[in-house]
């Protein structure tokens, strides 16, 4: 590809429990240490505490005036922080926002707020409903607020297509930067990890304790849930100044019968998060490809692949593959070990699968 | 840079005004409508706010209703398209679909439930999971391409048709299943009463004595084809995606900005993405929602880029259909091309002073081969298509 069609990842902001920023999310990749919290979830039964990964969004405040996040609820804060973060890694000036797109991508949305707005009904009857927990709960509030306080008046998207969330929204990405309808495109996946989220993992694993992620063995159920936002600033190649990585393209589609040809990665970097349904489709697709994983250091979580393409980014900038954390992988005999190093092209894809068979793909190299 | 024109091979619809697009046509031009308290379902507001529902329609269990429409709407437009389940195997297929509450997990009874500190069961969860709109469509019809659900509010059915095109452009598919798709319930309804924009009787877009929208239901399917993948099949072009722009007001959860710039941006672009200037547009179809803001602000921006082209709303035929909305005012948009008239604006009657450029009173005949179609959502999203005649 040339340099003129290229698009460069300018900016990355990530937020989750491993902590804020690039600098955070690069130390628990090379130490591979995230430690769950755990979050408080009403049941029938009572209270009970399940591990979860949280994040912080208190930094937000250096971002946006503490009167202002009065009105906004937890959802859009992770992704403001996140975008925030993103154009402040790239350097990119407010007068630089001309021309400036915004996707985000979201497998659950707003569901705290969406939740709330139910509750004011439910208690106080129909009349009671909340205009500004409604206004907040349609799903493309974070959107609006992220445009509103960075002042992006270019194309504006959301998509929720689940666990296909973010390749599907990264290839309408592509194609904007592409078509030139934009010169950058801020991309934010973000994921919140409400109380009836968390309700529906405790029906799923039941309370739990907490026990480390070890997705690349696929006979264990051993996701923990997450929250957080990974954010990308993409840019068409002339209009960037420096960045991460290119990326190449972003897929999504349904497998046929006869699986289908991995690309031909120095790295193929699995979304696989713990849940054993997945797991064992993880398997029967990349098992001897070189793999790496690295969902147990922000859990599991619909936008959970924007976190694995930020890492790819990172591996092809420092040209080093951060160790893939978990135990042994003996369902991936060749998951890449310690210290691993790219072999062939420099190129790394990242692969997630959905229901059914369903999956998406996204491909990042240095040019 | 003017984007290729992307033929529109098939088209389906059902909302209030008809279970098929010939059926909504004919309702339309003989100026029926029947907007009536929500039949489905029941709120202890005191005040019962007319909708535009679909009677009688069903869906099977294990699907969300808005899938169930999507569906009903999609079969149409494949018919049309004359794509049958054999000649789809042999295709790349995407499918891209917009939507409100289509992936939304707020399943009332569910959250009673745990709110009154019970353990309720999973299935509605499920259920929500199982239906996201773009997934049950490909699921159905067993198609192996792109899949995409945009849900960017009012404006999202305009959007998939406009990403749709750019798919179909880029080559990733010979075909792709574009549209929107919204089911009307007691969330939603709650939801917009709270914001106090909706209108105690039958809704009265661009009019003087305006107080705001019917809500309504429904779906609208486009099959946008590549020119190969017509030719090979020797299918007539109902009509052609000819430009898509899009642009955020950067202002408000929920109001319009009040200059209409995001909307000026989306026009200028889905103009000069399509090669076209305004003098090339035979009539505009409006998002003209009935709410005060809305329609000042997009009488406005009509009158200064498009000033003397007809327009009109059809939101008094259907109500809002949310996420539907774009799709099905695209299909309409198309069939009047095709038709050489357009509906009058039902609920217009008092001009309003504010508004200088009316919309069309009667049934009126338009020219041309090209016409636009407006969508502006909560959250400041404008988006806006430029359909040619086939």
């Amino acid at each position: 590809m040339s340099a003129a069609g290229r698009i460069v990842i300018e900016g990355i902001g990530m937020v989750g429990s491993f902590g804020c920023g690039v600098s955070d999310f690069s130390r628990a990749l090379a130490d591979g240490g995230s430690r769950p919290a755990s979050l408080a979830v009403s049941t029938g039964s009572g209270p009970i505490e399940i591990p979860a990964h949280l994040a912080d969004t208190s930094p937000l405040s250096e971002f946006v005036p503490a009167r202002t996040l009065r009105r906004i609820d937890r959802f859009s804060r992770l992704a403001l922080l996140g975008s925030f973060l993103a154009l402040r890694d790239a350097g990119l000036a407010d007068t630089e926002r001309r021309r400036l797109g915004l996707i985000v991508a979201s497998g659950h949305g707003a569901t705290g707020i969406t939740y709330a707005f139910l509750e004011s009904f439910i208690k106080d009857g129909d009349i009671c409903a909340s205009p500004t927990h409604f206004a907040n709960s349609v799903h493309n509030s974070a959107a609006a607020n992220i445009s509103i306080l960075s002042g992006i008046a270019g194309p504006c998207l959301t998509v929720s297509q689940f666990h296909l969330s973010v390749p599907s929204a990264l290839a309408t990405a592509l194609r904007w930067l592409a078509e030139g309808r934009a010169d950058r495109v801020l991309f934010a996946a973000v994921e919140e990890l409400s109380e009836l989220i968390g309700y529906a993992w405790y029906r799923r694993r039941g309370g739990a304790k907490s026990v480390p992620m070890t997705p690349l063995r696929t006979a264990e159920e051993t996701a923990v849930p997450a929250e957080g936002a990974a954010c990308l600033l993409l840019s068409r190649a002339e209009a960037a100044r420096g960045g991460y990585c290119a990326l190449g393209e972003a897929v999504t589609g349904s497998r046929p019968d006869d699986g289908f040809p991995l690309p031909d990665a120095g790295l193929l970097v699995l979304s696989a998060d713990g849940r054993k349904d997945a797991g064992r489709r993880f398997a029967a697709l990349a098992r001897n490809a070189r793999i790496a994983c690295y969902t147990p250091l922000y859990g599991s979580m619909p936008a959970g692949p924007a976190f694995d393409l930020a890492a790819a980014a990172l591996i092809l900038k420092g040209g080093r593959i951060f160790p893939s954390p978990g135990d042994a992988a003996l369902d991936f005999p060749a998951t890449v070990p310690a210290g691993g190093e790219l072999l062939g092209a420099p190129r790394v894809s990242c692969l997630t699968l959905g229901d059914g068979a369903t999956f998406g793909l996204a491909t990042l190299e240095n040019p | 840079m003017t984007d290729a024109p992307v033929p529109i091979t098939g088209m389906g619809c059902i909302c209030a005004a008809g279970r098929t697009l010939p059926g909504c046509m004919e309702s339309l031009f003989r100026g029926a409508r029947a907007p009536a308290p929500p039949v489905r379902f029941a709120s202890n507001h005191p005040v019962r706010y007319p909708v535009f529902e679909v009677p009688g329609f069903e869906g099977p269990p294990g699907l969300l209703r808005t899938s169930a429409l999507g569906l009903h709407a999609a079969r149409e437009a494949l018919e049309d398209a004359g794509l049958d389940r054999e000649t789809l195997r042999g295709m790349r297929v995407g499918v891209c679909v917009g939507t409100t509450v289509g992936c939304v997990l707020s399943d009332e009874g569910f959250c009673r439930e745990h709110h009154a500190g019970r353990d309720p069961d999973m299935a509605s969860f499920r259920r929500i999971l199982h239906s996201n709109p773009a997934e049950a469509i490909a699921r159905e019809f067993a198609l192996s391409g792109p899949l995409q659900t945009v849900v960017n509010a009012c404006s999202s059915g305009t959007d998939a048709v406009g990403i749709a095109g750019s798919w179909i452009r880029a080559d990733l598919c010979d075909a792709a299943i574009a549209g929107g798709a919204d089911e009307l319930g007691r969330i939603t309804y709650i939801g917009f009463i709270s914001l106090m924009i909706t209108d105690e009787s039958p809704c009265k877009p661009f009019d003087r004595d305006r107080k705001g929208l019917n809500l309504g239901e429904g779906a609208a399917m486009l099959v946008l084809e590549s020119e190969r993948s017509r030719r090979r099949r020797e299918k007539r072009a109902r009509s052609f995606l000819l430009g898509y722009g899009s642009a955020g007001d950067a202002y408000h959860l929920t109001a319009p900005r009040p200059d209409g710039a995001g909307l000026r941006n989306a026009v200028a672009e889905a103009l000069s993405s399509g090669g076209l200037t305004a003098g090339a547009i035979a009539f505009v179809n409006a998002h003209g929602t009935g709410t005060p803001d809305n329609d000042r602000v997009e009488s406005r921006v009509l009158g200064d880029l498009l000033p003397g082209v007809p327009y009109h709303s059809t939101k008094g035929y259907t109500g809002h259909a949310l996420g539907a909305a774009g799709a099905i005012e695209a299909v309409f948009t198309a069939s009047c091309l095709a038709r050489g008239m357009i509906p009058a604006n039902a609920g217009f009657e008092t001009p309003d002073p504010e508004i200088a450029n009316p919309p069309v009173r009667e049934a009126t005949a338009v020219s041309g081969n090209a016409a636009l179609s407006e969508s502006l959502a909560f959250g400041g999203n404008n988006s806006v298509i430029v359909l040619g005649k086939g």
